[in-house]
């Protein structure tokens, strides 16, 4: 029964595993290998100069870098505000604080695409085209930070009042209950919030192409559609050592925060 | 130490009115509970002396100052939760000193300050672990440390037993009440058992809707109660209440005449006798035995009065068996009437 069982998992397994397995051997693949029929799935030959080639063609370690520190800064500011936020709005009694909550939430029901026209015009009006700024700006005031906010609220709701109380009579006012006490309770939803935020951000494509022009300014996923022949042309190998290289951080974030992101889920009762 | 004042506090949610104007005195280093059934209003009363709620009207002052308007770290109280609020990521220690710690004490006051407390609470192996690393009674040892270390002017108890087991109950009982005798801190806790209230307490005040039913030494409530609510409230089994009529013959219930004390006039009434204040006498009232539940030192026999139910708890070990009649006689020293109407003590 259980080798039925783990028969069946390894068979489920495959549409996930695959297009992983697929994008690594062909990193590794010359062009022509990447086409042979039937399909190799170990490479024939090993052509490692693909990952060299992925710097040579684009600005790649720079585009490396600018997806980085913004993903960095999109998901710090994130879960700076969402925190704040998601607090103000399970702990603090104030007039409307549902309504506004509601409103709030109603953001994530807007597709980005539909406002990604007048947020052109605003960033064009406030001369940040071809600046990170829109791409920091949007999502930390934006959709992502509207499901951070949900998250971290959910978690806050959910923390014990006797403890904020025990705090007042402990001398912490309303700030200091939320950075000593509360905050360092949320390290799961934190967790959560962060891998979320920044998948969210190392991922973006919609916006770095609308906002962003030139090869330096580049994120990632804008990059790796660049690597084309002079005939247009996809040059597979190479855009799949890039695409491993843009996907291993991505890994490692996930591989590392996973007990925090599934604790982090739990806590809001949410099923990833 | 200080002694804190309540002077026709109240307490209004919107139009909802929860406390109806209580006044209590509690004199310095008094063990004052403030008991009652849920929702009388007890735990609110007790953080509107905490300053985590607001004061709809009346004054509470502690010490000299009226503290209405003052934050709860200003008003030198210290708090026990029902579930204890220890800070999770927090060891035992720094819990304890963690309201030295903001309020600017040096670093080797706190550690002097957490000693002294931990070790009159037994708590010094614990200091390092953490609250989830805990049983009940040690967290429950550990609020109090965080409590004492302050060395605060009033300690304020919301139902802190009640997550207990009855046996640690007990035990945990005894810890307060001694911890009270040897600090001789001002001392207001609150509960709903009217056993943690009768065997702590210097000063029992009884609550019912919001209001002050009686206020008064245990025994006192015990022996005196000034109405029905109290009576029925305090003691266990409670006091056995039958309805009716005071009259030359005595007291007429429906089937039944009990006796009276002397001197008592009246009309509608209620009777009130404690289970323990039943008498086993050959001519005394016909009574039909419903249970008989020995307890070793006495035995506790539910039966009917006439059409009344009532209990009796007797030194004696009484063999009758359900259905089969024995007789028994009120004690008149102990036997209490309230006015019918109104509930209030006629006797």
């Amino acid at each position: 029964m259980q080798i039925a069982l783990y028969g069946l998992m390894c068979v489920l397994l495959i549409p996930f595993v695959f297009p992983t397995w697929w994008m690594l051997t062909s990193s590794v693949k010359p062009i022509s290998d990447i086409f042979a029929f039937p399909p190799d799935l170990w490479p024939r030959r090993f052509d490692w100069t693909t990952y060299a080639k992925v710097f040579e063609l684009q600005p790649f370690g720079q585009q490396y870098w600018n997806s980085a520190y913004i993903a960095a800064i999109v998901t710090a500011g994130t879960m700076i505000f969402s925190s704040m936020a998601g607090y103000a709005f399970a702990r603090i009694k104030f007039p409307g604080s549902n309504f506004l909550f509601t409103v709030v939430l109603l953001g994530l029901l807007i597709p980005s695409e539909v406002t990604i026209v007048p947020l052109f015009q605003m960033f064009l009006g406030w001369g940040m085209i071809n600046t990170h700024w829109p791409l920091i700006l949007v999502p930390i005031f934006g959709a992502p930070s509207v499901f951070a906010t949900f998250v971290m609220r959910q978690f806050f709701i959910a923390l014990p009042g006797e403890l904020e109380e025990a705090a007042r009579v402990d001398g912490l006012g309303r700030f200091k209950i939320f950075w000593i006490i509360a905050l360092p309770l949320a390290k799961p939803a934190l967790g959560a919030v962060a891998i979320f935020t920044f998948l969210h951000s190392w991922n973006l494509y919609l916006e770095p192409i609308v906002f962003i022009s030139s090869r330096n300014m580049f994120t990632l996923p804008q990059a790796l559609t660049q690597f084309t022949d002079a005939y247009g042309g996809a040059m597979w190998n190479i855009q799949m050592a890039a695409a491993t290289m843009t996907a291993l951080p991505v890994l490692a974030v996930f591989i590392i925060a996973q007990k925090q992101f599934v604790e982090g889920l739990a806590h809001t009762g949410l099923k990833g | 130490m200080a002694p804190v004042t309540l002077h026709h506090v109240k307490k209004n949610y919107g139009d909802v009115a929860v406390i109806h104007g209580v006044d209590i005195d509690i004199a310095d280093g008094e063990f004052v509970v403030l008991v009652g059934p849920s929702g009388c209003g007890k735990s609110t009363l007790l953080r509107m002396i905490a300053g985590l709620e607001t004061i709809s009207d009346g004054e509470v002052s502690i010490g000299a100052r009226v503290v209405n308007d003052l934050d709860p770290k200003d008003r030198d109280i210290a708090m026990v939760f029902q579930n204890y609020a220890l800070y999770p990521h927090m060891t035992v220690a720094t819990n304890m000193g963690f309201s030295l710690e903001h309020r600017g004490a040096s670093k080797a006051e706190i550690a002097e300050r957490v000693k002294w407390a931990a070790d009159i609470l037994g708590l010094v192996p614990l200091l390092d672990r953490y609250p989830r690393q805990l049983s009940g009674g040690q967290r429950q040892r550990v609020a109090m440390g965080r409590a004492i270390v302050r060395n605060p002017q009033v300690f304020l108890f919301d139902e802190p037993l009640s997550n207990l087991d009855a046996k640690l109950r007990v035990v945990m009982r005894g810890e307060i009440k001694s911890l009270h005798q040897r600090l001789g801190v001002t001392t207001v806790y609150v509960t709903h058992d009217q056993v943690e209230a009768m065997t702590m307490a210097d000063k029992i005040v009884v609550m019912n809707g919001g209001k002050v039913e009686q206020i008064g030494k245990p025994l006192d409530l015990y022996d005196r109660p000034a109405n029905q609510f109290v009576a029925g409230f305090i003691g266990s089994p409670a006091m056995n209440f039958v309805g009716g009529k005071i009259t030359p013959n005595g007291f007429e219930a429906a089937g039944t005449t009990l006796p009276l004390p002397a001197g008592v006039t009246g009309g509608n009434a209620v009777y009130g006798i404690r289970p323990e204040h039943f008498e086993l006498a050959t001519d005394g009232l016909p009574a039909t035995v419903l249970l008989v539940e020995p307890m070793g030192s006495e035995t506790q026999v539910t039966m009917t009065l006439s059409e009344h139910k009532v209990i009796g708890v007797f030194r004696e070990r009484v063999q009758a068996q359900s259905g089969s009649t024995i007789t028994v006689r009120p004690n008149l020293a102990h036997v209490h009437l309230f006015d019918a109407a109104t509930g209030s003590r006629i006797n």
